[in-house]
């Protein structure tokens, strides 16, 4: 099962105002209120982003409102410059984050 | 009989084979006999040394294991046999002996009373324990021969035959050994009276299963486990009289043992319940059932599943096939009955998972025998109408809904074992359920959720022989009609609809005629919507692609022809009244003729590669039609616009020609090009067009005339397209082939003005020259030197002209290539002669790479003349050149010519041709990519890729120029240095495969470099670079040590 069969992302969820071209923002429902994996699952979500769209972009990645009982600290975790980039030095971490997007892109010698 | 004697004491001494030979070469000579031997050895049979005794029994069974036959006469036949058998007592020499007695049971000599007493002397004398397997296997052969040469005296020993072998053959572990002893087991059990000794048969046969055993690594016998087994199940299922002690055994095994005793059980299970019979089975009814029931329900895996299915199927038919075929249809007791009714119990719930397994058995049930599958539908079907209309059960339609499709679906597939013979009126088991089951469906038909199961259903109904009558048919083609209406937003479900209409219109295609296609044709507007109006030109094409989904049936295939030709001709004619408007435009009525064109194409070539005979038909009625509207069209074109001059109409109608052309016999083609050529050649238009717009009497058609306007001469594609699939006996309808052929030549020189023609001609004459090579030797000398001397060779003629003239010549060598042709090579040869050339050097080298490539005029269903391999043999001969010329001298135009050709060579050739010169073509490529030359460019790239994809990792050659080539790609995947986005996508695909096979530590002081740059590709105006440009970062980003 994928984040997206299990609704966690969709399209719906990702906006973007026409009057600020370079912002996007990304919600994301997690499955229960109490889903430890939501953190990660941003991560996941901003990594993704931060690899395949230009700098120029701002993306601001929360959960939906009232779908998850820690909201606030999620989305000021998530959109923490600091943090994130200090996620992404912990290998352990990095590793487990790879193999979450190992399935994002095409599967090598697809096309 | 001295030399006997010294031979036998020679032998003694030294046991060389020699000493045998000779002998018996002594024996056959007639110098000696058999008794000389005897005496010769007579001190030693005797001798009270058990060396020398056994030695002694030892040569004479060597002696007459090689002794020809006939010379062993019915005395000494019956004195050997008594011999060894006294031999047998005595420890010494009974190993000798037993092989005496293997030569002798086989022969024809043997009789009945030796066979007796060999039997006997075994019985009595022979110890299994204290033999090892080899001699074990002596003693088994013997028997072995015994049943097989003198069965009847065994016969007549009793009991105490089958009493001796039990003895011997009890305990017995060698799997050689075994072999044998099951076959023997099975004779006797078969033949033999074996009541009294049932029991001990069942413990000789019975402790070996299920076989376990696995052949040791080098077996010099080579026993699989498979032999044992079939050998050990031919025992098992040799009497009926096994079945009481059996089948508890069976059922241990298959409730304790593993996945593999499991499927071994019910394999063997399968084969020896019909043997056993309905007593036995009826008797473990019940608990067989029990068991089954667990391995069905809760399966380990599919296989066991489907065995135990399987199993249950024998079971039932075991049971109740014996009182042939019971008359009265109620009278179905028992197992049958009770799992029926435990299977109906679980399907109450159609939504549980335990439902699925449960129609499972009552699918098996359906292919068992008439009365249990009358039964099984007696219950089941009136279970689920009920089940279905109950207004409580209303979410569980769907599954519902598929339970009774799957049903249906078994119900048809145990019926439908001969399609020659249909069954009798009423006599398929579904009939009498029939209504209410295709009432329910209709009904399920209706919300899209049940409409999948119900169209499967209906599909399995209408596929079952002498179900559905003529009238149900079209009710249900009336039904689906109404859901492919419905379903307006292109879901599967029109694709199962069509799909079942395409099933019903195999075995009643008029209802779908009358119906469905009326619909759809209705569907279609006479008019082709406006430029804007998108939604209306969406639901044409979804029609015309349902009509082509359709109408591969032959019946229906006229219809389409006639409605959609007569849609076109609507289309495309204007109405003499109308005003022509110089502004109209005619580009949506185009697309929409393109459509309709493409619809009969597409449906032509997948009845072509159905092999649907009818197709030769539309020969005299699609194709004069489309002539003759493209004709009348070409000719009307000079007055005023027309819609059937659009060149893309043309390519497809070309297509359809071509297509029909295909499947003509060869005297058939020749009445058509004759009538083609009277058209083109002679402007007689007669033979060819037919329609109810007629072409204008006072126009003439002539597109091969120099003065003739564009719209006429464009018409030659249809022209070649006539002539492209021509067999190679069909002669053209000219005096003079090479005057034709160099007349042409000229036209492209002197009268083609576009593309479009050029490539017509080059495609008719590349056709031709490929079918009559052999008869147009001046053409190709002559003609074609003159050709090359004045139109390409010539600098002074226009680089324009030369490089046209070039294509022309590359088809021409096409043809000649293709079908082996000598002067092919010679025209290559020229080819390179260009490569110094200021203007067309570029050229000329495409062309020498593209000459291989393949094309869709010669091809095989096109009857072209084609060599097996042509390709790779030009290869062979081109490439050692190219990669030499190359090679040969650094940066002068000459050498980016080879690397063009090379380019192009590499494009249009299979990649095992030149696989073994990879190392080779490896710099060369990479120097390939700094050609200025998108295509080119684009293509090495392509290259390389495909080459990186298949070498194995750490490719030392890639390794070595990996920094330059990032680099090269890097730069050639920006959008601000390369224009192009093939080059663009290229780039980036190379990029993204390179840390899959470069080593980290080669690429590791680019890594930064790249993810930096490729994020200015994130950035790409086009979408498929940003996409590709994504994948490349990402595999970048992950690229660690």
């Amino acid at each position: 099962m994928s984040l997206e069969q299990l609704a966690v992302v969709s399209a719906p969820q990702i906006t973007f105002d026409p009057k600020y071209p370079d912002r996007v923002t990304v919600e994301f429902t997690p499955t229960v209120p109490h889903c430890g994996m939501s953190t990660f699952i941003g991560l996941s979500i901003r990594v993704r982003l931060l690899r395949s769209l230009p700098q120029r972009f701002k993306i601001d990645v929360r959960v939906k409102p009232g779908s998850h009982q820690s909201e606030q600290a999620l989305n000021k975790q998530l959109n923490d410059k600091e943090r994130v980039a200090a996620a992404l030095e912990n290998p352990a971490l990095l590793e487990v984050l790879e193999q979450c997007l190992s399935t994002a892109g095409r599967t090598p010698h697809e096309d | 009989m001295e030399r006997i004697d010294r031979l036998v004491r020679t032998w003694i001494a030294s046991e060389q084979e020699q000493e045998i030979e000779d002998t018996v070469k002594e024996i056959e000579q007639g110098n000696a006999n058999l008794l000389h031997v005897v005496k010769s050895l007579g001190e030693y049979l005797t001798s009270e040394e058990d060396d020398l005794r056994t030695k002694g029994v030892e040569f004479l069974s060597l002696v007459i294991a090689r002794c020809p036959p006939e010379k062993l006469n019915r005395q000494s036949v019956r004195t050997l046999v008594a011999f060894y058998c006294g031999k047998l007592e005595d420890t010494e020499t009974i190993i000798p002996a037993l092989k005496g007695l293997i030569t002798l049971t086989k022969l024809p000599l043997f009789t009945s009373i030796d066979a007796v007493e060999v039997a006997k002397a075994l019985f009595a004398h022979v110890k299994m324990n204290v033999l090892v397997q080899s001699q074990r296997f002596m003693v088994f052969t013997i028997i072995d021969n015994l049943v097989a040469n003198q069965r009847e005296a065994l016969k007549n020993m009793g009991d105490e035959f089958i009493r001796g072998y039990v003895g011997l053959a009890e305990g017995e572990k060698d799997p050689r050994n075994l072999l044998l002893a099951f076959a023997i087991d099975r004779v006797l059990l078969i033949e033999f009276e074996t009541t009294k000794f049932i029991e001990d048969f069942f413990n000789i046969t019975f402790c070996y299963f299920p076989i376990t055993f696995r052949p040791p690594p080098n077996d010099p016998y080579r026993i699989t486990t498979e032999d044992l087994k079939a050998a050990l199940r031919s025992c098992l299922h040799a009497t009926p009289a096994f079945g009481k002690l059996a089948v508890p055994v069976f059922l241990e095994k298959l409730t304790a043992g593993s996945p593999v005793t499991k499927k071994d059980t019910l394999d063997t299970l399968n084969v020896c319940l019909p043997v056993y019979g309905p007593a036995i089975a009826r008797e473990f009814a019940r608990k067989m059932w029990n068991t089954l029931k667990l391995e069905i329900f809760q399966p380990t895996d599919n296989v066991t599943e489907e065995k135990a299915l399987k199993t249950m199927q024998v079971l039932i038919q075991t049971i109740y096939a014996a009182p042939a075929e019971q008359a009265d249809d109620a009278e179905i007791e028992g197992l049958a009955k009770e799992a029926c009714e435990e299977c109906i119990q679980i399907l109450r719930e159609p939504e549980k998972s335990q439902a699925k397994h449960a129609i499972k058995v009552l699918c098996a049930f359906m292919s068992t025998t008439a009365s249990v599958a009358r039964f099984t539908l007696a219950r089941a079907v009136p279970h689920f109408v009920k089940l279905f209309l109950d207004p409580d059960e209303l979410p569980n339609r769907t599954p519902t809904l598929r339970l009774l499709a799957d049903l249906i679906e078994a119900a048809r597939e145990s019926t439908s074992h001969d399609p020659e013979v249909l069954p009798e009126e009423g006599n398929v088991p579904l009939s009498p359920y029939k209504d209410e089951v295709i009432g329910v469906l209709t009904v399920g038909l209706k919300t899209p959720a049940t409409a999948y199961p119900a169209i499967d259903a209906l599909k399995s109904m209408v596929r079952t022989p002498g179900l559905l009558t003529d009238e149900e048919l079209g009710f249900v083609v009336h039904n689906v009609n109404e859901v492919l209406q419905q379903d307006e937003d292109e879901t599967d479900l029109s694709e199962v609809s069509l799909d079942l209409l395409c099933t019903v219109s195999a075995v009643a295609p008029s209802h779908v005629s009358g119906n469905t296609l009326p619909l759809l044709f209705s569907a279609l507007p006479d008019r082709a919507p406006p430029r804007d109006a998108d939604a209306e030109r969406i639901k044409y094409w979804r029609t015309l692609a349902s009509l082509k989904k359709l109408c591969t049936q032959p019946d229906l295939f006229e219809t389409l022809v006639i409605r959609l030709s007569t849609k076109l001709d609507l289309l495309c004619v204007p109405s003499p009244s109308s005003t022509p408007t110089p502004t109209e435009d005619l580009e949506p009525a185009a697309a929409y003729a393109h459509s309709i064109l493409k619809t009969l194409a597409d449906v032509l070539s997948a009845k072509i590669e159905l092999g649907h005979t009818d197709v030769v038909k539309y020969i005299d009625r699609l194709v004069p039609r489309l002539y003759n509207l493209f004709i009348l069209s070409a000719i009307g074109a000079e007055e005023r616009p027309m819609v059937a001059t659009d060149p893309r109409l043309l390519a497809v109608a070309a297509q359809i020609v071509t297509l029909v052309t295909q499947t003509l016999t060869a005297p058939r083609q020749e009445t058509f090009v004759k009538s083609v050529f009277a058209a083109y050649v002679d402007g007689d238009v007669s033979q060819l067009t037919e329609g109810i717009q007629k072409v204008p009497a006072g126009k003439r058609f002539s597109p091969l005339q120099p003065g003739a306007s564009t719209y006429q001469k464009n018409l030659l594609v249809l022209f070649s397209a006539a002539v492209i699939a021509l067999h190679k006996e069909v002669t053209l309808p000219v005096p003079d082939e090479v005057a034709f052929l160099d007349g042409l030549l000229q036209w492209i020189v002197t009268h083609a003005e576009n593309a479009l023609q050029r490539e017509a001609l080059m495609h008719l004459i590349a056709a031709v020259v490929n079918r009559h090579a052999e008869k147009l030797d001046a053409f190709l000398s002559s003609n074609i030197d003159g050709f090359w001397t004045s139109q390409i060779a010539n600098q002074s003629a226009s680089p324009e002209a030369r490089r046209n003239a070039i294509s022309t010549f590359t088809w021409l060598t096409k043809a000649l290539l293709v079908r082996g042709h000598a002067r092919a090579t010679q025209n290559v040869d020229r080819l390179f002669e260009l490569f110094d050339d200021e203007y067309v050097s570029w050229d000329a080298a495409r062309a020498v790479g593209r000459i291989p490539g393949t094309d869709k005029v010669l091809t095989k269903k096109n009857h072209a003349v084609l060599r097996i391999l042509y390709a790779q043999k030009y290869c062979n001969s081109v490439l050692p050149r190219i990669i030499e010329g190359a090679k040969a001298s650094a940066n002068s135009p000459r050498q980016n010519a080879y690397l063009v050709a090379l380019a192009a060579l590499i494009k249009s050739v299979p990649k095992s041709t030149y696989a073994h010169e990879m190392p080779s073509l490896m710099p060369l490529l990479l120097r390939g990519i700094d050609l200025p030359d998108n295509e080119i460019r684009a293509g090495v790239i392509d290259t390389l890729h495909a080459a990186a994809v298949s070498s194995e990792k750490d490719n030392a050659i890639i390794a070595e120029h990996a920094s330059s080539l990032v680099s090269t790609m890097l730069k050639n995947s920006l959008v601000t240095q390369m224009p192009s986005v093939r080059v663009r996508v290229a780039a980036l695909r190379y990029l993204a495969i390179l840390p899959s096979v470069v080593r980290y530590d080669v690429l590791h002081p680019q890594k930064a470099t790249v993810i930096r740059e490729l994020a200015k590709v994130l950035d790409d105006p086009k979408r498929v670079v940003r996409s590709e440009a994504v994948e490349a970062r990402t595999n970048w980003f992950k690229f660690t040590g």
